[in-house]
Protein backbone atom coordinates (compact mmCIF):
# COMPACT_ATOMS: atom_id res chain seq x y z
CA UNK A 1 0.00 0.00 0.00
CA UNK A 2 1.05 3.24 -0.78
CA UNK A 3 -1.12 5.69 0.77
CA UNK A 4 1.82 7.54 2.62
CA UNK A 5 2.38 9.04 -1.14
CA UNK A 6 -1.27 9.20 -1.44
CA UNK A 7 -2.21 11.85 1.18
CA UNK A 8 1.08 13.99 -0.58
CA UNK A 9 -0.67 14.01 -3.82
CA UNK A 10 -3.42 15.35 -2.30
CA UNK A 11 -1.87 18.14 -0.50
CA UNK A 12 -0.30 19.93 -3.84
CA UNK A 13 -3.76 21.33 -4.44
CA UNK A 14 -3.70 22.54 -0.80
CA UNK A 15 -2.38 26.07 -0.36
CA UNK A 16 1.12 26.53 1.55
CA UNK A 17 0.23 27.23 4.88
CA UNK A 18 -2.23 24.14 4.87
CA UNK A 19 0.12 22.08 3.33
CA UNK A 20 2.69 22.83 5.54
CA UNK A 21 0.85 22.37 8.55
CA UNK A 22 -0.35 19.11 7.71
CA UNK A 23 2.86 18.00 6.53
CA UNK A 24 4.07 17.90 10.38
CA UNK A 25 1.86 15.64 11.20
CA UNK A 26 3.96 12.08 12.23
CA UNK A 27 3.99 9.79 9.53
CA UNK A 28 1.91 7.01 11.17
CA UNK A 29 -1.11 9.85 11.32
CA UNK A 30 -0.48 10.79 7.39
CA UNK A 31 -1.17 7.85 6.38
CA UNK A 32 -4.28 7.16 8.23
CA UNK A 33 -5.59 10.26 7.07
CA UNK A 34 -8.81 9.70 4.85
CA UNK A 35 -10.37 13.80 4.60
CA UNK A 36 -8.40 17.12 5.15
CA UNK A 37 -11.48 19.41 5.75
CA UNK A 38 -11.66 23.02 4.84
CA UNK A 39 -14.87 25.50 6.54
CA UNK A 40 -14.34 29.13 6.17
CA UNK A 41 -13.99 30.56 9.43
CA UNK A 42 -13.66 27.31 11.35
CA UNK A 43 -10.68 25.59 12.51
CA UNK A 44 -8.99 22.98 9.69
CA UNK A 45 -9.68 19.60 10.14
CA UNK A 46 -8.05 16.44 9.45
CA UNK A 47 -9.75 12.84 10.11
CA UNK A 48 -9.07 9.66 9.50
CA UNK A 49 -9.97 5.76 10.93
CA UNK A 50 -11.91 7.03 13.57
CA UNK A 51 -9.85 9.86 14.79
CA UNK A 52 -9.96 13.44 14.25
CA UNK A 53 -7.44 16.01 14.56
CA UNK A 54 -7.93 19.72 14.96
CA UNK A 55 -4.71 21.35 13.50
CA UNK A 56 -2.86 24.65 15.06
CA UNK A 57 -0.72 26.73 13.29
CA UNK A 58 2.50 24.21 14.50
CA UNK A 59 0.63 21.31 12.89
CA UNK A 60 -0.10 20.13 16.15
CA UNK A 61 -3.19 18.70 17.41
CA UNK A 62 -4.51 21.27 20.33
CA UNK A 63 -6.99 19.62 22.58
CA UNK A 64 -9.28 22.60 22.50
CA UNK A 65 -10.57 23.42 19.01
CA UNK A 66 -11.02 26.70 19.85
CA UNK A 67 -7.16 26.94 19.44
CA UNK A 68 -6.73 25.51 16.27
CA UNK A 69 -6.23 27.24 12.67
CA UNK A 70 -9.29 28.79 11.45
CA UNK A 71 -9.55 28.51 7.72
CA UNK A 72 -9.57 31.68 6.14
CA UNK A 73 -11.66 33.17 2.66
CA UNK A 74 -7.97 33.12 0.79
CA UNK A 75 -7.46 29.71 1.71
CA UNK A 76 -10.26 28.42 0.08
CA UNK A 77 -10.13 31.15 -2.78
CA UNK A 78 -6.87 30.22 -3.36
CA UNK A 79 -7.57 26.22 -2.50
CA UNK A 80 -10.32 26.25 -5.55
CA UNK A 81 -8.07 27.94 -7.68
CA UNK A 82 -5.96 24.73 -7.55
CA UNK A 83 -8.27 22.30 -7.64
CA UNK A 84 -9.88 23.57 -10.87
CA UNK A 85 -6.56 24.21 -12.45
CA UNK A 86 -6.99 27.47 -12.42
CA UNK A 87 -10.02 27.28 -14.37
CA UNK A 88 -13.48 27.12 -12.94
CA UNK A 89 -15.04 27.01 -16.60
CA UNK A 90 -13.30 23.46 -16.99
CA UNK A 91 -14.94 21.52 -13.93
CA UNK A 92 -18.05 23.08 -14.33
CA UNK A 93 -19.74 19.93 -15.01
CA UNK A 94 -18.26 18.54 -11.91
CA UNK A 95 -19.48 21.65 -10.00
CA UNK A 96 -22.62 20.72 -10.53
CA UNK A 97 -22.45 17.43 -8.95
CA UNK A 98 -20.71 19.37 -6.17
CA UNK A 99 -17.23 17.55 -6.20
CA UNK A 100 -14.18 17.67 -8.67
CA UNK A 101 -11.88 14.71 -8.98
CA UNK A 102 -8.18 15.67 -8.95
CA UNK A 103 -5.22 13.32 -10.53
CA UNK A 104 -5.26 10.17 -8.86
CA UNK A 105 -8.53 9.56 -8.17
CA UNK A 106 -9.22 11.79 -4.97
CA UNK A 107 -12.55 13.71 -4.69
CA UNK A 108 -12.61 17.19 -3.44
CA UNK A 109 -15.99 17.93 -2.36
CA UNK A 110 -17.25 21.44 -2.30
CA UNK A 111 -20.10 23.37 -0.83
CA UNK A 112 -21.17 26.33 -0.37
CA UNK A 113 -24.23 28.70 -2.03
CA UNK A 114 -26.06 27.01 -5.62
CA UNK A 115 -27.22 28.79 -8.76
CA UNK A 116 -30.30 27.41 -9.82
CA UNK A 117 -31.83 27.68 -13.09
CA UNK A 118 -34.37 26.21 -14.64
CA UNK A 119 -34.93 23.88 -11.19
CA UNK A 120 -31.87 22.35 -11.93
CA UNK A 121 -28.01 23.72 -9.93
CA UNK A 122 -26.21 25.14 -12.58
CA UNK A 123 -23.23 26.08 -10.64
CA UNK A 124 -22.17 26.33 -6.64
CA UNK A 125 -20.52 29.98 -5.63
CA UNK A 126 -19.16 31.80 -3.00
CA UNK A 127 -17.83 28.15 -1.68
CA UNK A 128 -17.19 27.80 1.61
CA UNK A 129 -16.15 24.39 2.60
CA UNK A 130 -14.60 21.32 0.77
CA UNK A 131 -13.87 18.18 1.94
CA UNK A 132 -10.60 16.28 0.39
CA UNK A 133 -11.28 12.75 0.19
CA UNK A 134 -8.08 10.40 -0.25
CA UNK A 135 -8.73 7.89 -2.77
CA UNK A 136 -7.34 4.47 -1.52
CA UNK A 137 -6.97 1.89 -3.93
CA UNK A 138 -6.28 -0.95 -1.92
CA UNK A 139 -4.74 -4.14 -3.63
CA UNK A 140 -6.48 -6.90 -2.06
CA UNK A 141 -9.15 -5.57 -0.23
CA UNK A 142 -11.36 -8.16 -1.75
CA UNK A 143 -8.91 -11.33 -1.22
CA UNK A 144 -11.54 -12.73 1.15
CA UNK A 145 -14.93 -12.38 -0.71
CA UNK A 146 -13.38 -13.52 -4.26
CA UNK A 147 -14.54 -17.38 -3.42
CA UNK A 148 -17.39 -16.68 -2.96
CA UNK A 149 -18.34 -15.31 -5.79
CA UNK A 150 -16.68 -17.55 -8.72
CA UNK A 151 -19.05 -20.20 -10.08
CA UNK A 152 -16.84 -21.26 -12.61
CA UNK A 153 -13.81 -20.12 -14.01
CA UNK A 154 -15.57 -17.57 -16.54
CA UNK A 155 -18.71 -17.31 -14.92
CA UNK A 156 -18.85 -15.59 -11.35
CA UNK A 157 -22.28 -15.07 -9.31
CA UNK A 158 -24.45 -11.93 -9.39
CA UNK A 159 -23.54 -10.17 -6.69
CA UNK A 160 -24.19 -6.97 -3.88
CA UNK A 161 -21.96 -5.51 -2.01
CA UNK A 162 -24.03 -3.78 1.34
CA UNK A 163 -22.72 -1.59 3.22
CA UNK A 164 -22.76 1.90 4.85
CA UNK A 165 -21.21 4.85 3.36
CA UNK A 166 -17.07 5.01 4.25
CA UNK A 167 -16.60 1.59 5.38
CA UNK A 168 -14.85 0.61 2.01
CA UNK A 169 -17.47 -0.55 -0.60
CA UNK A 170 -16.21 1.22 -3.26
CA UNK A 171 -12.72 0.20 -2.71
CA UNK A 172 -13.62 -3.49 -2.73
CA UNK A 173 -15.75 -3.01 -5.91
CA UNK A 174 -12.92 -1.88 -7.77
CA UNK A 175 -10.68 -4.64 -6.46
CA UNK A 176 -13.30 -7.16 -7.19
CA UNK A 177 -13.39 -5.60 -10.74
CA UNK A 178 -9.23 -5.60 -11.40
CA UNK A 179 -9.13 -9.44 -10.18
CA UNK A 180 -12.10 -10.47 -12.56
CA UNK A 181 -11.01 -8.63 -15.48
CA UNK A 182 -7.49 -9.55 -15.23
CA UNK A 183 -8.02 -13.09 -14.18
CA UNK A 184 -5.77 -15.50 -11.99
CA UNK A 185 -4.43 -18.58 -12.89
CA UNK A 186 -3.41 -19.29 -9.48
CA UNK A 187 -7.11 -18.46 -7.89
CA UNK A 188 -8.99 -20.35 -11.40
CA UNK A 189 -10.56 -16.65 -12.60
CA UNK A 190 -10.35 -16.65 -16.32
CA UNK A 191 -10.50 -12.59 -17.34
CA UNK A 192 -13.72 -11.67 -18.06
CA UNK A 193 -15.02 -8.35 -19.97
CA UNK A 194 -16.10 -6.17 -17.70
CA UNK A 195 -18.19 -3.09 -18.42
CA UNK A 196 -17.92 -0.41 -15.62
CA UNK A 197 -20.32 2.43 -15.31
CA UNK A 198 -18.92 4.65 -13.26
CA UNK A 199 -21.24 7.20 -12.71
CA UNK A 200 -19.92 9.59 -9.98
CA UNK A 201 -16.57 8.92 -11.22
CA UNK A 202 -15.58 7.11 -8.00
CA UNK A 203 -14.42 3.32 -9.26
CA UNK A 204 -11.97 4.02 -11.91
CA UNK A 205 -11.64 8.21 -11.17
CA UNK A 206 -11.35 9.00 -14.57
CA UNK A 207 -9.43 11.82 -15.53
CA UNK A 208 -9.14 13.39 -18.92
CA UNK A 209 -10.76 9.79 -19.69
CA UNK A 210 -7.70 7.71 -18.55
CA UNK A 211 -8.62 5.29 -15.16
CA UNK A 212 -6.28 6.57 -12.73
CA UNK A 213 -7.25 3.36 -10.49
CA UNK A 214 -6.05 -0.04 -11.38
CA UNK A 215 -9.66 -1.80 -12.77
CA UNK A 216 -7.75 -4.46 -15.02
CA UNK A 217 -7.24 -5.32 -18.09
CA UNK A 218 -10.25 -5.93 -19.92
CA UNK A 219 -12.57 -3.68 -18.31
CA UNK A 220 -14.24 -0.73 -20.61
CA UNK A 221 -15.40 2.03 -18.57
CA UNK A 222 -18.32 4.12 -19.64
CA UNK A 223 -17.39 7.25 -17.06
CA UNK A 224 -20.10 10.14 -15.48
CA UNK A 225 -22.68 8.06 -16.88
CA UNK A 226 -26.26 7.50 -15.24
CA UNK A 227 -26.28 4.17 -14.34
CA UNK A 228 -29.67 3.22 -15.71
CA UNK A 229 -28.71 4.70 -19.21
CA UNK A 230 -25.39 3.43 -19.29
CA UNK A 231 -25.83 -0.38 -17.91
CA UNK A 232 -28.55 -0.66 -21.55
CA UNK A 233 -25.32 1.40 -23.12
CA UNK A 234 -22.52 -1.13 -22.50
CA UNK A 235 -25.04 -4.34 -22.51
CA UNK A 236 -25.55 -3.43 -26.81
CA UNK A 237 -22.17 -1.67 -27.85
CA UNK A 238 -19.68 -3.56 -25.45
CA UNK A 239 -20.71 -7.49 -24.94
CA UNK A 240 -19.79 -7.49 -21.41
CA UNK A 241 -19.99 -10.60 -19.89
CA UNK A 242 -19.99 -8.74 -16.13
CA UNK A 243 -21.22 -5.33 -15.83
CA UNK A 244 -19.93 -3.21 -13.00
CA UNK A 245 -21.31 -0.22 -11.20
CA UNK A 246 -21.45 1.95 -7.86
CA UNK A 247 -24.98 2.68 -6.09
CA UNK A 248 -27.56 1.73 -7.15
CA UNK A 249 -31.03 2.49 -5.41
CA UNK A 250 -33.38 3.97 -8.28
CA UNK A 251 -36.24 2.43 -9.79
CA UNK A 252 -34.55 2.70 -13.29
CA UNK A 253 -31.18 1.06 -11.83
CA UNK A 254 -33.18 -1.66 -10.68
CA UNK A 255 -34.78 -2.05 -14.36
CA UNK A 256 -31.54 -1.81 -15.97
CA UNK A 257 -29.61 -4.52 -13.69
CA UNK A 258 -33.15 -6.84 -14.57
CA UNK A 259 -32.27 -5.82 -18.18
CA UNK A 260 -28.69 -6.82 -18.32
CA UNK A 261 -29.17 -9.99 -15.83
CA UNK A 262 -32.03 -11.37 -18.66
CA UNK A 263 -29.59 -10.11 -21.59
CA UNK A 264 -27.46 -13.03 -19.59
CA UNK A 265 -24.86 -10.44 -18.18
CA UNK A 266 -23.50 -10.83 -14.79
CA UNK A 267 -23.75 -7.70 -12.39
CA UNK A 268 -21.68 -6.61 -9.36
CA UNK A 269 -22.70 -3.67 -7.51
CA UNK A 270 -23.42 -2.26 -4.14
CA UNK A 271 -25.91 -0.21 -2.31
CA UNK A 272 -25.94 1.59 0.82
CA UNK A 273 -27.57 -0.57 3.87
CA UNK A 274 -26.24 -2.11 6.95
CA UNK A 275 -28.22 -5.33 6.52
CA UNK A 276 -29.99 -7.43 4.49
CA UNK A 277 -32.74 -6.19 5.73
CA UNK A 278 -32.28 -2.13 4.81
CA UNK A 279 -31.90 -3.81 1.04
CA UNK A 280 -35.51 -5.76 1.43
CA UNK A 281 -37.24 -2.85 2.58
CA UNK A 282 -36.21 -0.61 -0.04
CA UNK A 283 -39.07 0.31 -2.02
CA UNK A 284 -38.02 1.11 -5.51
CA UNK A 285 -35.80 -2.13 -5.54
CA UNK A 286 -38.76 -4.31 -5.33
CA UNK A 287 -38.22 -5.79 -8.82
CA UNK A 288 -34.80 -6.90 -7.99
CA UNK A 289 -34.88 -7.80 -4.37
CA UNK A 290 -35.65 -11.77 -4.85
CA UNK A 291 -34.46 -13.97 -7.57
CA UNK A 292 -31.48 -11.70 -9.17
CA UNK A 293 -28.72 -11.62 -6.87
CA UNK A 294 -26.96 -14.68 -5.82
CA UNK A 295 -24.23 -13.35 -3.74
CA UNK A 296 -24.83 -10.60 -0.55
CA UNK A 297 -21.56 -9.41 0.27
CA UNK A 298 -21.88 -7.38 3.75
CA UNK A 299 -19.72 -4.75 5.19
CA UNK A 300 -18.99 -2.93 8.47
CA UNK A 301 -16.45 -0.78 9.99
CA UNK A 302 -16.50 -2.60 13.17
CA UNK A 303 -12.81 -3.75 13.37
CA UNK A 304 -12.10 -0.97 10.78
CA UNK A 305 -12.94 -0.06 7.38
CA UNK A 306 -13.76 -2.82 5.09
CA UNK A 307 -14.74 -5.38 7.43
CA UNK A 308 -16.62 -8.37 6.62
CA UNK A 309 -19.54 -8.87 7.83
CA UNK A 310 -21.46 -11.78 6.00
CA UNK A 311 -21.71 -13.31 3.20
CA UNK A 312 -24.92 -14.79 1.85
CA UNK A 313 -26.06 -16.44 -0.94
CA UNK A 314 -29.74 -16.16 -2.87
CA UNK A 315 -31.65 -17.88 -0.27
CA UNK A 316 -30.20 -15.96 2.05
CA UNK A 317 -28.38 -18.70 3.42
CA UNK A 318 -25.15 -17.92 5.61
CA UNK A 319 -21.89 -18.82 3.61
CA UNK A 320 -19.98 -16.47 5.63
CA UNK A 321 -19.80 -15.15 8.64
CA UNK A 322 -17.29 -12.88 10.85
CA UNK A 323 -17.31 -14.38 14.64
CA UNK A 324 -16.33 -11.64 17.17
CA UNK A 325 -14.81 -12.85 20.78
CA UNK B 1 28.25 72.56 -56.81
CA UNK B 2 27.64 69.04 -58.11
CA UNK B 3 29.21 67.97 -54.28
CA UNK B 4 27.24 70.45 -52.71
CA UNK B 5 24.17 69.55 -54.28
CA UNK B 6 24.85 65.60 -53.19
CA UNK B 7 25.65 66.22 -49.38
CA UNK B 8 22.44 68.58 -49.39
CA UNK B 9 20.47 65.16 -50.68
CA UNK B 10 22.29 63.28 -48.08
CA UNK B 11 21.13 65.56 -45.38
CA UNK B 12 17.55 65.47 -46.45
CA UNK B 13 17.65 62.07 -46.93
CA UNK B 14 18.95 61.14 -43.20
CA UNK B 15 16.71 63.73 -41.50
CA UNK B 16 13.30 62.22 -43.40
CA UNK B 17 14.88 59.06 -42.45
CA UNK B 18 14.97 59.93 -39.09
CA UNK B 19 11.32 61.03 -39.28
CA UNK B 20 10.19 57.85 -40.42
CA UNK B 21 11.74 56.10 -37.35
CA UNK B 22 10.00 57.67 -35.06
CA UNK B 23 6.99 57.32 -36.29
CA UNK B 24 7.33 53.69 -36.80
CA UNK B 25 7.72 53.72 -33.22
CA UNK B 26 4.52 54.67 -32.88
CA UNK B 27 2.53 52.62 -35.13
CA UNK B 28 4.34 49.50 -32.78
CA UNK B 29 1.89 49.97 -29.77
CA UNK B 30 -0.53 49.54 -32.81
CA UNK B 31 0.49 46.61 -33.63
CA UNK B 32 0.90 44.91 -30.32
CA UNK B 33 -2.52 46.08 -29.62
CA UNK B 34 -3.88 44.44 -32.25
CA UNK B 35 -1.74 41.08 -32.03
CA UNK B 36 -3.24 41.10 -28.02
CA UNK B 37 -6.87 41.08 -29.32
CA UNK B 38 -5.83 38.05 -31.74
CA UNK B 39 -3.99 35.89 -28.78
CA UNK B 40 -6.79 36.59 -26.77
CA UNK B 41 -9.31 35.75 -29.13
CA UNK B 42 -7.67 32.44 -29.41
CA UNK B 43 -8.05 32.23 -25.72
CA UNK B 44 -11.43 33.13 -25.61
CA UNK B 45 -11.81 29.58 -27.84
CA UNK B 46 -9.65 28.08 -25.90
CA UNK B 47 -11.95 28.47 -22.62
CA UNK B 48 -15.42 29.00 -24.06
CA UNK B 49 -15.12 25.76 -26.47
CA UNK B 50 -12.49 23.86 -25.48
CA UNK B 51 -12.36 24.48 -21.20
CA UNK B 52 -8.98 23.91 -22.08
CA UNK B 53 -7.36 24.67 -18.45
CA UNK B 54 -5.67 27.86 -17.95
CA UNK B 55 -1.72 26.43 -17.86
CA UNK B 56 -2.17 24.66 -20.97
CA UNK B 57 -4.41 27.16 -23.31
CA UNK B 58 -1.71 29.74 -22.46
CA UNK B 59 0.88 26.97 -23.20
CA UNK B 60 -0.62 25.81 -26.54
CA UNK B 61 -1.64 29.76 -27.66
CA UNK B 62 2.38 30.90 -26.50
CA UNK B 63 3.59 28.63 -29.05
CA UNK B 64 1.52 30.25 -31.77
CA UNK B 65 2.43 33.50 -30.62
CA UNK B 66 5.22 35.82 -31.58
CA UNK B 67 6.40 38.72 -29.49
CA UNK B 68 6.27 40.21 -27.03
CA UNK B 69 2.63 38.57 -26.18
CA UNK B 70 3.87 35.21 -26.81
CA UNK B 71 6.54 35.64 -24.15
CA UNK B 72 3.65 36.67 -21.48
CA UNK B 73 1.57 34.32 -22.30
CA UNK B 74 4.28 31.51 -21.57
CA UNK B 75 5.52 33.12 -18.49
CA UNK B 76 1.82 32.87 -16.72
CA UNK B 77 1.77 29.41 -17.68
CA UNK B 78 4.92 28.44 -16.52
CA UNK B 79 4.29 30.22 -13.03
CA UNK B 80 1.26 28.53 -12.79
CA UNK B 81 2.50 25.29 -13.46
CA UNK B 82 5.45 25.36 -11.36
CA UNK B 83 3.09 26.91 -8.42
CA UNK B 84 5.79 30.06 -8.21
CA UNK B 85 2.02 31.38 -7.89
CA UNK B 86 -1.05 30.41 -6.45
CA UNK B 87 -3.87 32.75 -7.90
CA UNK B 88 -4.32 33.34 -11.84
CA UNK B 89 -4.41 37.18 -10.66
CA UNK B 90 -1.06 37.19 -9.35
CA UNK B 91 0.73 35.26 -11.58
CA UNK B 92 -0.78 37.60 -14.58
CA UNK B 93 0.14 40.70 -12.74
CA UNK B 94 3.30 39.72 -12.13
CA UNK B 95 4.10 38.52 -15.71
CA UNK B 96 2.39 41.67 -17.23
CA UNK B 97 4.94 44.32 -14.57
CA UNK B 98 7.58 42.43 -15.71
CA UNK B 99 7.11 41.23 -19.31
CA UNK B 100 4.82 44.17 -20.87
CA UNK B 101 6.90 46.71 -19.72
CA UNK B 102 9.46 45.82 -22.06
CA UNK B 103 7.27 46.53 -24.89
CA UNK B 104 5.63 50.12 -26.76
CA UNK B 105 2.87 49.23 -24.88
CA UNK B 106 1.61 52.24 -22.65
CA UNK B 107 0.86 52.17 -18.70
CA UNK B 108 -3.11 52.20 -19.60
CA UNK B 109 -2.76 49.30 -21.94
CA UNK B 110 -1.08 47.20 -19.71
CA UNK B 111 -3.33 48.15 -16.58
CA UNK B 112 -6.20 47.07 -19.01
CA UNK B 113 -4.72 43.76 -19.23
CA UNK B 114 -3.61 43.16 -15.42
CA UNK B 115 -7.32 44.09 -14.74
CA UNK B 116 -8.24 40.77 -17.02
CA UNK B 117 -6.14 38.79 -14.79
CA UNK B 118 -8.68 38.62 -12.04
CA UNK B 119 -11.57 37.64 -13.85
CA UNK B 120 -9.73 35.46 -16.13
CA UNK B 121 -10.40 31.47 -14.71
CA UNK B 122 -12.76 32.89 -11.96
CA UNK B 123 -16.60 31.93 -13.21
CA UNK B 124 -18.34 29.34 -15.94
CA UNK B 125 -18.01 29.61 -19.50
CA UNK B 126 -20.38 31.88 -19.80
CA UNK B 127 -19.66 34.28 -17.67
CA UNK B 128 -15.99 34.35 -19.02
CA UNK B 129 -17.24 34.77 -22.76
CA UNK B 130 -19.31 37.91 -21.24
CA UNK B 131 -15.57 39.31 -19.30
CA UNK B 132 -14.03 38.43 -23.16
CA UNK B 133 -16.37 40.31 -25.06
CA UNK B 134 -16.01 43.74 -22.59
CA UNK B 135 -12.50 43.13 -22.51
CA UNK B 136 -12.51 43.56 -26.56
CA UNK B 137 -14.65 46.16 -26.61
CA UNK B 138 -12.16 47.88 -23.81
CA UNK B 139 -9.24 46.75 -25.90
CA UNK B 140 -11.04 49.27 -28.67
CA UNK B 141 -10.95 52.13 -27.52
CA UNK B 142 -6.93 51.97 -26.99
CA UNK B 143 -6.49 50.85 -30.12
CA UNK B 144 -8.74 53.38 -31.75
CA UNK B 145 -6.47 56.05 -29.30
CA UNK B 146 -3.28 54.31 -31.04
CA UNK B 147 -4.51 54.80 -34.49
CA UNK B 148 -5.32 58.38 -33.84
CA UNK B 149 -1.91 58.58 -32.52
CA UNK B 150 -0.23 57.49 -35.31
CA UNK B 151 -2.38 59.50 -38.14
CA UNK B 152 -1.56 63.01 -35.85
CA UNK B 153 1.94 62.63 -34.60
CA UNK B 154 3.04 60.15 -37.07
CA UNK B 155 2.68 62.42 -39.90
CA UNK B 156 4.24 65.25 -38.09
CA UNK B 157 7.55 63.37 -36.87
CA UNK B 158 7.95 62.49 -40.84
CA UNK B 159 7.62 66.15 -42.17
CA UNK B 160 9.02 67.32 -39.82
CA UNK B 161 12.41 65.16 -40.00
CA UNK B 162 11.89 66.47 -44.12
CA UNK B 163 11.69 70.19 -43.14
CA UNK B 164 14.28 69.71 -40.69
CA UNK B 165 17.03 68.35 -43.25
CA UNK B 166 15.83 71.39 -45.76
CA UNK B 167 16.36 73.63 -43.15
CA UNK B 168 19.97 72.23 -42.42
CA UNK B 169 20.44 72.41 -46.03
CA UNK B 170 19.44 75.80 -46.44
CA UNK B 171 21.28 77.07 -43.74
CA UNK B 172 24.70 75.46 -44.90
CA UNK B 173 24.36 76.73 -48.45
Amino acid sequence: MSSEIKILEVLDYLPKRIRHMVKMLPDATLTEIEEIRLRLGKPLCVAGCGMEIFLDAEGKGPDDPGKAYLVSEDDLKCTLQLVCNFSMYSVEEELKNGFVTVSGGHRVGVCGRTVIEKGKVKTVKDISYMNFRVAKQIIGASDKVIGYLIRSPDCIYNTLIISPPQCGKTTMLRDIIRKLSSGNKATHIKGMKVSLVDERSEIAACSMGIPRNDVGIRTDVLDGCPKAEGIIMMIRSMSPEIIATDEIGRREDADAITDAVNAGVKVVTTIHGSNIEDFLNKQDLIRIQKGVFERYVVLSRKRGVGTLETILDGRFNILYEEKYK
Amino acid sequence: MLLKIIGGLLIVFASGLLGILFSNRLSLRYRELTNLRRFMQMLETEVTYGATPLPAALYNISNKAEGVIGKFFSTVSDSLTDRSFYTVRDAWNESAEVILEQSSLQRPDIELIKNFGSILGCSDREDQEKHFKLFYLQLRHHEDAAMEEIKKSGKMYRSLGFILGIAIFVVLV
